[in-house]
């Protein structure tokens, strides 16, 4: 195993893991900058897991055993799918690959913990909440699939190590495909970390949640795992984002050292968009993601016209 | 040796289909089905692990032949897998009554009818268990349901609408016998009409069978209303066996199809993919719900095939044989999850006295075996990993990739587009199957008979658990079957044996480690998280009881979906307020979403056709002498036409 190699992996465990708190915490520090408050501190996720850690978990009457796992399950998913999205071109292998397909089955099954769970609790608000999660969930997974299409086929394979290494440099640059898979998957970003405007985190008035809602019940070290799972979410888009949607270099060390940077720029670009744009409608959601597939399609004819 | 026992095994049903009328005999009857069946199962996938050809190859005359080899080993052995978990089921799901027995004898005659069609190898042959298959579940559907004048109707319908559409086999595979291609020993001509009229014959009578959009109005129709057993056979075998047939036409017989052909099975795939499983979310009957599934997982399969042709006819040989794996493996797939949920819902149609989601609920608890079996099912066939429906949609996914990947801009697009709408469709599987396991599994009881419900008997619980363990084994090694599927298109060296599936153009998927790394996390953090849990409190409803009238229900879980798809549903509502001197006395809701194919298409087509008959009916007088006038009539017309040199 090279240097990179090693260093890739590191930084892939340790900021994926330990780190992906921070970016959420982040984005919540600027947007109160922003709004021109002086907000919590960026490290505050990392006080509330540690707060949750000493706290019991409390099961709501007559929850099964799926609620109780629910928890470890989207831990476990969304855990595996850090594993699975690489940080440079190079990365080990961690035994379960690189492929892009497979973290789009890995965020569904930590989606169908969440929404199962939901029925077990058979609250409105934790159902509402779900129902509407899958509800988006058709039109973000269209969407994923084909923005990482746009990728893969530039790249023609769906390792997204290889992914990474193509879509390097500026060559890429001179056909508007990628720009357009990029533009879908700015809106996927934005749905699957539950930002606005497609999701506000801040409000916790029951009826306007989406994320937070099939979340209610839970408490102390479920909770706890349910928050990193969410921190980590804004890991694996903004990771993705910075190496395979955004221009990036293609020397692998260049690569890990401009990460870090990219991903503070990313979370300050989601506080802006957080402080200019209100939440919209659930219902009208669709209409934005459907036009973000439709841009992603574009995206793929142009490379098809160009390839032909 | 492999066509000695696969004999043997055969025999064993039959005379198990024998035993089973007697009301001493009828277990040991069943038992001797369900081992024949194992051995029906052993044998068709050992045939397919040697790659041998046992017995007489294709013939195009007409003359009984029977044989086997890797393609029918492949769906000999889905039959006998999920044949002898359903006998073991019926064990006690049938009463040994006189319906009871006739139902097992008749069950067994559906499994012969099938293998038939499988080791057919001449036209006739193929085409006689073609219609028995029909023939005899239409029956053990009548049998099961005598007297009672919907359940008749609807079979009218199954048989009405699969003989309407099932005309389209008989062109196809006579065009074949025709042409001596029946087995494809006559080459035809890529391109030349008689190639495109075989194949758009085969997939309209084929398509009939299958139960793809918008030809399979019968399905939600008939499969629900069978016995679960048959149910399972229904769903689970005899539509794969007509996509068997579609396999055998398109894939092996009349060569290499032009390409806007692969795109025309790619659109009817992705809309029998996409449309079963939105209508299939807005259903309130568990297995009606299950049946639309199947169009769903059918279309899925249909996508596979699409891309498959599409990669053909582009050169792309590798990815081509690859597809036809993913769609092949997606259809042991859904055979052994969809017999599973089948059995399930029958299991607990048996507990709780009805399949309406909103009456059962809690059933995790109460019936922890069969429950538990279910929702390994209901994981499967969202398409989740590590499960094996995870792998198949996997592989369909990286097929219709490279689709838009070896395409032009034309077809290109449309594999894109058809991405789009499988990932779309994974989706919405998992929606519904949220919905089904919330409603039916979790939370507490819905109806009195469900907070009674009890655990299944033995073999009921054995069948449903065997074949969760087959999802589960069929997600972790779907390399095993995988590689021999790849072989299985005639211009496929196939790929070697593997546990997990690494192919060229992709990441890969090691889904043995997948499985290691996600049942270790889970249960790592699970022990991480400790035992350290307060006592159970009330879930917090703005301070409300959640009474049983608040509950949500299965409309409600769905509607933000219908609003957003409202423009495409036309979901019909109705509100009756009744009020008296401006008290309100009576809210009454309901709403439906129509089946718009059914609406638009058939509805008109019916009217017609009845219209049309009307008028014909006015030249059928009824009494001896007109008929006497027309034949004159017809006579003189011809000898005048041949008299005139038109004939």
């Amino acid at each position: 195993m090279s240097g990179a190699t090693a260093v890739a992996g590191t930084v892939q465990i340790v900021g994926g893991i330990a780190l992906a708190p921070l970016l959420p915490g982040l984005v919540q520090h600027w947007k109160a900058r922003l709004q021109g408050r002086r907000g919590p501190t960026p490290l505050q996720p990392y006080r509330e897991l540690r707060r949750l850690w000493g706290k019991s978990t409390v099961s709501p009457e007559g929850a099964t055993v799926l609620y109780r796992l629910a928890p470890s399950v989207v831990g476990a998913a969304i855990m595996a799918a850090a594993l699975v999205v690489p940080v440079a071109a190079v990365a080990p292998s961690w035994g379960i690959g690189h492929d892009a397909l497979l973290l789009v089955g890995l965020l569904a099954l930590a989606r169908f913990a969440v929404a199962a769970a939901a029925w077990d609790v058979g609250t409105g608000f934790s159902l509402i909440g779900a129902s509407r999660d899958l509800t988006l969930s058709v039109f973000v997974e269209a969407t994923l699939v084909l923005s990482l299409a746009v990728a893969a086929l530039l790249a023609a394979t769906t390792d997204l190590r290889g992914i990474v290494a193509a879509t390097a440099g500026t060559d890429v640059w001179t056909s508007p495909a990628l720009a357009l898979g990029a533009l879908a998957f700015a809106l996927v970003a934005v749905a699957e970390t539950g930002r606005q405007p497609i999701d506000s985190p801040d409000t916790h008035l029951e009826l306007t949640m989406i994320h937070e809602g099939p979340l209610l019940e839970y408490a102390g070290r479920d909770l706890a795992y349910l928050q990193w799972a969410a921190a980590v979410r804004h890991w694996l888009v903004l990771v993705l984002a910075a190496q395979v949607f955004l221009p990036h270099p293609r020397e692998v060390w260049l690569q890990l050292a401009l990460l870090p940077v990219v991903l503070i720029v990313l979370c300050a670009a989601f506080a802006l968009v957080e402080t200019l744009v209100a939440k919209m409608r659930v219902l009208l959601v669709p209409r934005l993601l459907a036009a973000g597939a439709i841009s992603a399609l574009l995206g793929i004819a142009s490379w098809l016209v160009s390839s032909s | 040796m492999i066509g000695v026992f696969l004999f043997a095994a055969l025999s064993a049903v039959a005379i198990g289909a024998v035993l089973v009328l007697g009301r001493r005999t009828f277990e040991g009857g069943l038992i001797v089905q369900a081992v024949g069946a194992a051995g029906v199962g052993v044998a068709g996938f050992w045939a397919l692990a040697s790659g041998d050809t046992l017995g007489a190859g294709f013939s195009s005359s007409f003359d009984p032949r029977f044989g086997v080899d890797g393609l029918s080993g492949l769906f000999l052995g889905t039959l006998g897998l999920i044949a002898a978990p359903a006998l073991v089921f019926s064990l006690r799901y049938l009463e040994p009554t006189r319906r009871g027995r006739v139902i097992a004898a008749l069950t067994a005659d559906f499994f012969l009818a099938l293998a038939l069609v499988i080791c057919a190898r001449d036209p006739l042959t193929f085409l006689t268990g073609w219609e028995l298959m029909t023939l005899l579940s239409a029956t053990v559907i009548l049998v099961a349901r005598r007297g009672d004048r919907l359940s008749r109707q609807t079979v009218f319908n199954y048989l009405a609408v699969t003989h309407l559409g099932g005309v389209g086999t008989w062109i196809a595979i006579l065009l074949l016998a025709r042409a001596d291609a029946f087995g494809g020993a006559a080459a035809i001509s890529s391109g030349s009409g008689l190639q495109i009229v075989i194949a758009l014959a085969a997939l309209v009578g084929m398509g009939t069978k299958a139960g793809v959009m918008p030809l399979h109005v019968w399905l939600p129709r008939a499969h629900p209303i069978a016995p679960a057993p048959v149910s399972a056979l229904m769903s689970g075998v005899m539509i794969k066996v007509a996509l068997y047939g579609l396999v055998r036409v398109l894939v092996e017989w009349i060569g290499v199809l032009p390409v806007w052909f692969g795109v025309l099975v790619l659109a009817v795939g992705a809309l029998s993919a996409v449309g079963g499983v939105v209508y299939a979310l807005f259903q309130h009957d568990l297995k009606r719900l299950l049946a639309l599934h199947s169009i769903e997982n059918v279309g899925i399969i249909v996508l596979g095939l699409g891309a498959c042709l599409i990669l053909r006819s582009r050169g792309a040989d590798s990815w081509a044989a690859f597809a036809l794996g993913a769609a092949l493996l997606h259809t042991v797939n859904h055979a052994v999850f969809k017999s599973l949920l089948f059995l399930g819902a029958g299991a607990f149609e048996r507990a709780v006295g009805s399949l309406e989601l909103d009456r059962i609920g809690g059933l995790l608890r109460r019936m922890p075996w069969t429950a538990g079996a279910f929702l390994v099912g209901a994981v499967a066939i969202a398409g989740l990993p590590p499960l094996n429906g995870f792998a198949s949609e996997w592989l369909t996914l990286q097929a219709l990739l490279h689709v838009a990947f070896y395409g032009q801009v034309g077809d290109g697009i449309a594999g894109a587009v058809a991405l789009a709408v499988l990932a779309a469709t994974a989706a919405l599987a998992v929606f519904c199957f949220v919905k089904v396991v919330g409603l039916v599994l979790l939370g507490p009881p819905r109806s009195e008979a469900s907070a009674s419900a009890g655990e299944a008997p033995l073999p009921m619980r054995a069948a449903v658990v065997f074949l969760a363990g087959v999802c589960v084994l069929l997600g972790v090694v779907p390399g095993m079957l995988f590689g021999p599927l790849v072989g299985l298109a005639p211009w496929s060296a196939g790929l070697p044996t593997q546990t997990g599936l690494e192919l060229p153009g992709t990441g890969s998927l090691p889904t043995v480690w997948i499985a290691v790394v996600l049942v270790g996390l889970t249960g790592g953090l699970t022990l991480l998280r400790g035992s350290r849990s307060a006592a159970p409190a009330p879930a917090w409803a703005s301070g409300q009881r959640v009474e049983p009238a608040l509950r949500w229900t299965s409309a409600g879980f769905t509607k933000p979906l219908r609003l957003v798809l409202e423009v495409l549903l036309r979901p019909q509502r109705e509100i009756i307020v009744r009020s008296e001197g401006g008290v309100l006395q009576e809210v009454s809701y309901s709403g439906h979403v129509p089946q718009l194919i059914d609406e638009r298409l058939y509805a008109p087509l019916e009217r017609l056709s009845l219209a049309a008959a009307a008028q014909a009916r006015r030249v059928q007088s009824g009494s001896l002498g007109t008929y006497v006038v027309y034949l004159a009539g017809l006579v003189l017309v011809l000898l005048a036409a041949a008299r005139l040199g038109w004939l």
